[in-house]
């Protein structure tokens, strides 16, 4: 059952000519662990950002506030739980041991879920900035992945990612045209979220990257950047904020911004699960598969009883 | 557990279309799970689980073949070719 291809060569013809690969084709084997990392890191980085989201559940400020981050941490949870369903149909490894490597701390996610959002500001700029960053990336795999449960999958993640996003700027709003606390309040949160910001792109792509030779990705990380920078960096001067990057200018000739250099260091602790906050997210996320270990047990012994 | 596909069809005439799967302990923990993760912003209005160990799929090698049977449908060729020699005798 499924397709299968005489040779590597062959398999990268059809993914050129918009080839779409199924989870019952025979794929090269370095092609399924590559869709699998991305997805696995995909995974754990929405059940990482919904786990943050909660944290802000009952410090949101008003009724309709928390009804809105409440249905938002729901969302990021759904997403992560399509995406290990996703991931898992590859055969890499199961739904519970990607888990269970999370938890472990062998599990990596995306670097802005290594950092502590410390007021609400931060929860606001990470729903306006860090948000409409995942936004451009995924919109960029839903377009054009080669990989179609994926595809198909991030058609609802992308839907609703694009309703965090207005809340994110309606939420900012208030900060903008807030009192001068709250916006010295909104300017050190971007002082904090603008880099990692950047960072969660990644380093430039390497021309050899099999993530795009193979279609899986169709954009490359600094064209991605760039597009967020071009829109961001207008929308946030527009209100008056300044993002924390002495170098950053229009420049004269194209009008398009310019960034000054970025530092790699901090994506690459974030790497090695060794950002500022990495433990103690990891530690809580684990704790709370620990509390919950008798609902999992509860859940089995019904599948026993109905097989 | 066991995993289901989940298939959500939209009021009208639109067909059931397979949304996605997830991993539930019975039919009743499934049809919850479906809910709270494919319907959430009523995306469907009627929905089936059906588990994927029942799904029976067919081998391509079996359905494609049928591509190449042309004589099952008509391309329209010769009856246009007639009409366009009639109208440019009119």
């Amino acid at each position: 059952m499924g397709r299968s291809w005489g040779s590597v060569a062959e398999f990268e013809g059809f993914l050129d000519a918009g080839g779409i690969v199924e989870p019952v084709d025979a794929m090269p084997d370095e092609y399924r662990q590559h869709v699998f990392r991305f997805i696995e890191l995909h995974a754990n980085s929405e059940l990482m950002g919904g786990l943050t989201e909660r944290d802000w559940i009952p410090k949101a400020p008003g009724l309709r506030r928390k009804l809105a981050v409440l249905a938002k941490t729901q969302d990021e949870i759904g997403h992560a739980h399509l995406l290990y369903m996703v991931a898992a149909d590859l055969g890499v490894k199961t739904r519970v041991e990607m888990l269970e490597d999370l938890f472990a701390n062998r599990g990596r996610f995306h670097n802005v879920f290594h950092y502590q959002a410390v007021t609400w500001a931060d929860q606001v700029a990470i729903a306006y900035l860090v948000d409409a960053a995942a936004l451009i990336s995924q919109q960029a795999v839903f377009k054009n992945c080669s990989y179609g449960p994926y595809k198909r999958i991030l058609r609802r993640i992308v839907a609703e990612e694009g309703f965090h996003m207005r809340h994110g700027e309606e939420m900012l709003l208030v900060f903008a045209e807030g009192t001068a606390v709250q916006r010295e309040m909104f300017q050190a949160a971007l002082d904090r979220w603008w880099w990692p910001t950047l960072h969660m792109f990644g380093p430039p792509s390497k021309p050899d990257d099999a993530l795009l030779r193979w279609h899986i990705k169709s954009e490359r990380n600094e064209d991605l950047r760039d597009k967020w920078v071009q829109k961001y960096a207008t929308l946030l001067t527009g209100y008056g904020f300044v993002p924390p990057d002495p170098d950053l200018r229009r420049d004269p000739e194209s009008g398009r911004w310019v960034t000054g250099e970025i530092d790699w260091a901090p994506l690459k602790a974030t790497f090695a699960n060794l950002g500022p906050d990495s433990a103690r997210r990891v530690a809580d996320a684990a704790r709370h598969w620990n509390e919950t270990r008798w609902v999992r047990e509860a859940l089995e012994s019904v599948a026993r009883r109905a097989a | 557990m066991n995993v289901y596909e989940v298939f959500l069809k939209k009021a009208g005439k639109e067909e059931f279309r397979h949304a996605g799967s997830l991993e539930a302990a019975d039919d009743e923990l499934a049809l919850v799970l479906a809910r709270e993760t494919y319907a959430r912003r009523a995306e469907g209005d009627q929905m089936w689980l059906v588990e994927r160990r029942h799904i029976v799929v067919a081998d391509e090698d079996y359905v494609a073949p049928n591509a190449d049977k042309p004589h099952r449908h008509n391309d329209g060729v010769r009856v246009a070719e007639r009409r366009r020699a009639g109208s440019d005798r009119a």
